[in-house]
């Protein structure tokens, strides 16, 4: 459709979460569309691709932008809370994020340029489930809830079972993402934000990796990945992530991380690179990653 | 919906479709025409204008989120008659050639001293990350700002 047929749609901006969960909830049970628009760096683009709507059925456009339940980054007793609307901007420039979770950091300042990372949301990342979200595999590396609401309260969704399918989430239709949370990794834990692509900014990820691990005495007791751009989702690896719990790090082989990255992904060629491609690099991440683990880790 | 933006320091209060594309009203309604469409899908950066100081692809951006904000473009970086240290910088360097990228370019530019006026290079190459520049090979754009960062501190001591 052409851009300018936007103009159309209707628009209302909710003044609290309360009020939009009951629009959501009379729409979704007259089977009435309806879209959240936070920053719109996707919908937005998509629109051009989609084709024209009925215009005696456009959905209703709700502004969740600016709702106070929504907004926001807190950081109390070891648990970081990231409003959905809240921007890759205000991510990246968290000094406590910075400090405690720089594989969040290093994602939100490569998910695009300031532009992009001044309007996108962690709550578009993941409602939009592409399979090459950057925001969906860090938070992913870090065990992340995701936090929906709706008239009948709250519910709770640990990330590596949100996606159900290709660009399908668990979301209800009269649900919204109001917020993420998880807990930081310690302090000294190993980060490791990757993303490989044509260009450092602006380009969509041909694989990209999150890792957050930690080791006590040669033993993995945190692992957690996410990755990105490997299958139709983004996934949690999770052969992977055994190793990551192994007894003795140093004893995990490079074909043991390799036969679990191919178990763990299903590449395919795209337009933005191939299957071939994509399995060497996920295998080359993941190897790096436990090679600087063990180091760092004195192993 | 009516809608009230401040726009380059003016408070401008029009009725427009609450969906229409921010770049759409300031090209048409407003007739500033200084921003330009590029891509119009968030990838070029040629439609970069500031909204409440932060810089944002107003070919991504609806009118009806902007209402009450603060909105400057590069028809607001000149005073009444001169050049911003900025415009003046690109103009000796040569960093604008076509033209189509630079409103962009110095709008992302703009902030970019707003926040850290004595930017190293790293600093400045990652600000115009969003901007796509076809001419000039950057170069040039990345000497234009740091000679503008270096006349804003020889006229502002500290």
């Amino acid at each position: 459709m052409n851009p300018a047929e936007l103009a159309l749609y209707p628009f209302e901006r909710p003044g609290t979460l309360a009020e939009l969960c009951r629009t959501l909830s009379a729409r979704a049970g007259r089977r009435e569309k309806t879209v959240l628009l936070a920053g719109g760096t996707d919908w937005i683009v998509e629109r051009r691709l989609a084709p024209a709507e009925d215009p005696n059925d456009l959905p209703l456009v709700l502004d969740v932008s600016r709702l106070p339940e929504m907004r926001g980054i807190t950081v109390a007793k070891e648990v970081a809370t990231i409003g959905a609307a809240a921007t890759f901007l205000e991510i990246k420039s968290h000094a406590v994020l910075s400090r405690r979770v720089p594989v969040l950091t290093a994602m939100a300042r490569e998910v695009g340029a300031v532009q992009i990372q001044a309007r996108g949301t962690l709550g578009g990342n993941l409602a939009g489930a592409s399979p090459a979200a950057d925001g969906a595999a860090a938070l992913m590396a870090l065990d992340a809830d995701v936090v929906l609401a709706s008239i009948h309260g709250e519910r709770r969704v640990p990330l590596t079972q949100f996606f159900t399918a290709y660009r399908t989430t668990r979301r209800a239709e009269d649900e919204v993402i109001v917020r993420v949370e998880f807990t930081l990794p310690r302090t000294g834990a190993h980060q490791v934000w990757r993303k490989v692509g044509t260009r450092a900014a602006q380009a969509i990820s041909k694989v990209a990796l999150a890792g957050v691990a930690e080791v006590e005495r040669g033993r993995g007791v945190r692992s957690g990945f996410g990755m990105a751009s490997v299958a139709p989702m983004t996934v949690s690896l999770p052969s992977v992530r055994a190793l990551g719990l192994a007894p003795s790090l140093a004893s995990v082989s490079d074909e043991e991380l390799d036969a679990a990255t191919r178990r763990d992904i299903s590449p395919i060629d795209d337009l933005r690179s191939t299957a071939a491609y994509r399995a060497h690099v996920a295998s080359a991440l993941v190897k790096n990653f436990f090679r600087e683990l063990r180091i760092a880790a004195g192993s | 919906m009516r809608m009230t933006f401040v726009v380059n320091g003016l408070s401008r209060t029009l009725d427009a479709p609450p969906l229409a594309r921010l770049l759409d009203i300031l090209r048409g309604p407003l007739g500033l025409t200084g921003t330009k469409e590029g891509c119009g899908e968030g990838e070029c950066g040629s439609c970069t204008v500031l909204l409440d100081g932060v810089p944002v692809n107003a070919c991504l951006v609806v009118a009806g989120q902007c209402d009450g904000r603060k909105i400057l473009t590069v028809e607001g970086l000149a005073s009444k008659d001169a050049l911003s240290d900025l415009q003046e910088a690109f103009v000796k360097e040569g960093g604008a050639q076509c033209g189509i990228c630079t409103p962009g370019v110095l709008m992302a530019a703009h902030a970019l001293l707003a926040a850290n006026p004595q930017p190293g290079e790293g600093e400045i190459r990652e600000s115009i990350a969003g901007n796509i520049c076809r001419c000039t090979g950057y170069q040039r754009i990345v000497e234009s700002i740091r000679n503008a960062a270096k006349e804003q501190a020889t006229r502002e001591p500290g």
